[in-house]
């Protein structure tokens, strides 16, 4: 009989090393579910997340798969000059002068997308005005603006956030402009106007924090590539430790108005294992205030010149 | 100091003050037996939402000069007075009614607002101290000179400019902040302060201009770099919840509301958080900057815990700052009127 347990563990430890293997962080499209890591508990018995994160990837530029390029801002195709009939290597996709500076600091990365499927399913009006943000992005995207960043978008800024989780609230401080949601883990009621950050209520499933947030103005964006929603967009995020240093972020986005199904992204969060590492602020609206208001005044600070 | 283009947030907080009223004062109820309740990991528990509503001003004003308190006459009838005052303000009448003749009239800023702005839904508690600040014994912020000008150049700044840039507006019409020295005690409109702790970090969610400090406790030393908030440093002394913080940046160079709140590199702060009871906390702060004072003064504020179904709401400031667009039109206009 003992050799028929030790055939037993022995059977479990491979199905459980095969398991890990399958369940290794690879791609976009890996499933949450299923892992096996057990995240340690909190003193009232909860899976612990309290912790720094930030993810590692090209996100923020597009949430799609998308190949390198110059600029964020690239100027429209340009005429093809010169003597006509001549062969001659034509322009491609410069950057705009506005962003020309940068040079190699003001290029896009390439990635892998972290849309499973890599499709989001707008409706037609919708991918065109996606289309039109993108081309437009300078003017367009909020986060240049230093406003709120909304969500999902809060989490894969190249910014790290904090989880701080309270007896009945959880805290996400993040640290672009200082960004903060409270988790209500308790029972809440409903948000009384739409916001910038969501309404955010959660709940465990096993070890995963599920949040849903609602109650979205249609300001803020996915991506600098133009990606966005309406006042209709409900967020549905699930947080799943993977092990002590990294979990996986799911979020379901929903909205009717601008999209024709549900769709959802996945990405590894890694923890932010420097000793002592604290989140430090980034009060971006002093870093703003020149581009948005420097033309309106009386006086332009930067030229100390009177304006036109 | 405040916005006055977050019309949102304000019919938000006219909510907030009528489920406030609802629920009175639970403090009458603190009795002896009280004990502090602990964090499951055995911390004092602070948490919930927190304001000053108390109806003592700053710093004492002459009429009480030389008394530290006020007499058991003198505090029955300033309750009689703020509970007029409430029922004037419910009733959506303004002006000396509610006690706003004047600027200077108020213990707090936030005087230009009617009703409509501000967070009242009770009366404002009485205390028999005469002023929050209670060391210097005469009640008073020891400014120097320099500082002391710079505070009436402030004061007549207020509401007044001139606007010619960005750079004109105080801090808080900019939508930066009203800075951390004042954040438990200011703010007639997003005045809330929100406590979440979880093991090694008291968080303090302030909602006017999203306002947060993380605060370790862990035993940690404060970080070198220098943020307008500065390194908040937490350590526990019994039940009391002690702050250092240090490693400000230096931006005096910009109008501030009230430059007692302005951070400096010299600026030094140390705060105790100590609960009463169940709906009351003692705060206490000692500043400290060569910048601004010229020897520490310490202030003692008692706060009040709001009912648990109090929010802070997203205090969208410079996302909705439609006021500093407007102030700039009108320094324009303005200039143009005078021919420059």
């Amino acid at each position: 009989m003992r050799a028929g347990i030790w055939g037993v563990v022995v059977v479990a430890a491979i199905v459980a090393a095969a398991a890990m293997w399958i369940h290794r962080p690879r791609a976009a499209d890996e499933s949450a579910d299923g892992a096996t890591y057990r995240a340690p508990r909190t003193a009232d018995g909860k899976p612990d997340l309290n912790g720094i994160w930030q993810a590692l990837n090209t996100a923020n530029f597009d949430l799609q798969a998308h190949p390198a390029r110059p600029a964020l801002s690239l100027l429209p195709a340009p005429p093809r000059g010169g003597v006509p009939g001549l062969v001659r290597a034509t322009p491609v996709a410069l950057p705009d002068p506005a962003v020309r500076a940068f040079g190699a600091v003001g290029g896009v990365p390439a990635g892998e997308g972290v849309v499973v499927g890599d499709e989001i399913p707008y409706q037609p009006w919708a991918l065109a005005k996606k289309q039109e943000n993108g081309k437009d992005w300078l003017k367009r995207d909020p986060e240049i603006k230093c406003f709120m960043p909304g969500v999902p978008r809060a989490t894969y800024l190249p910014y790290p956030f904090q989880i701080l989780q309270g007896t009945d609230k959880i805290v996400l401080a993040y640290e672009f402009a200082g960004a903060t949601r409270t988790i209500h883990m308790d029972k809440v009621g409903d948000s009384p106007s739409p916001t910038w950050m969501g309404w955010s209520r959660g709940h465990w499933d096993g070890d995963t924090l599920v949040v849903e947030v609602t109650d979205f103005n249609e300001d803020t964006w996915f991506d600098r590539a133009g990606d966005f929603h309406s006042d209709q967009l409900k967020v549905t995020e699930r947080y799943t430790p993977q092990s002590p240093y990294h979990l996986t972020y799911e979020a379901t986005i929903e909205d009717p108005k601008v999209f024709t199904r549900p769709w959802t992204i996945r990405m590894p969060l890694y923890r932010r294992v420097e000793p002592d590492k604290q989140l430090l602020e980034y009060k971006c609206v002093e870093f703003v205030e020149e581009l948005m208001y420097g033309h309106l005044g009386v006086i332009d600070p930067a030229t100390g010149q009177r304006n036109k | 100091m405040t916005k006055w283009s977050l019309l949102a947030s304000a019919v938000v907080m006219a909510a907030v003050s009528i489920s406030i009223s609802m629920s009175l004062s639970a403090q009458q109820s603190a009795t002896g037996s009280w004990t502090q309740p602990k964090t499951p990991w055995g911390d004092p528990d602070l948490q919930g939402v927190w304001r000053y509503e108390a109806a003592v001003p700053l710093e004492r004003p002459a009429q009480f000069q030389g008394r530290a308190s006020l007499t058991d006459e003198e505090v029955a009838q300033r309750q009689k007075v703020e509970e007029e005052q409430e029922a004037q303000r419910l009733a959506g009448n303004e002006g000396t009614a509610v006690g706003r003749g004047n600027l200077a009239q108020s213990p707090i800023r936030g005087n230009e607002y009617n009703s409509f702005w501000q967070d009242h839904g009770r009366p404002r508690q009485v205390f028999k101290q005469t002023s929050l600040v209670v060391d210097p014994e005469d009640g008073r912020i020891p400014y120097t000179p320099d500082a002391k000008k710079a505070e009436a150049r402030a004061q007549a700044r207020y509401g007044a400019g001139p606007y010619e840039s960005f750079l004109d507006p105080d801090t808080g019409e900019r939508c930066l902040t009203d800075g951390v020295t004042a954040m438990m005690w200011q703010g007639p409109n997003g005045g809330h302060n929100r406590i979440v702790q979880s093991p090694g970090y008291v968080t303090i969610l302030h909602e006017e201009y999203l306002d947060r400090r993380v605060i370790p406790v862990d035993g940690r030393k404060a970080s070198g770099i220098r943020q307008w908030f500065g390194n908040a440093v937490g350590k526990w002394e019994g039940n009391t919840f002690v702050v250092e913080t240090t490693n400000f940046i230096d931006r005096t160079n910009y109008e501030w509301a009230q430059i007692l709140t302005r951070p400096s590199e010299t600026l030094r702060l140390t705060e105790r958080y100590t609960r009463s009871g169940p709906d009351t906390m003692d705060y206490r702060i000692t500043v400290e900057d060569p910048a601004s004072f010229e020897k520490p003064w310490t202030a003692q504020i008692p706060i009040a815990r709001l009912p648990n179904d109090t929010q802070i709401y997203e205090y969208a400031c410079h996302e909705g700052n439609y006021a500093m667009t407007n102030l700039l039109a009108g320094g324009r206009a303005d200039a143009a009127k005078r021919g420059k």
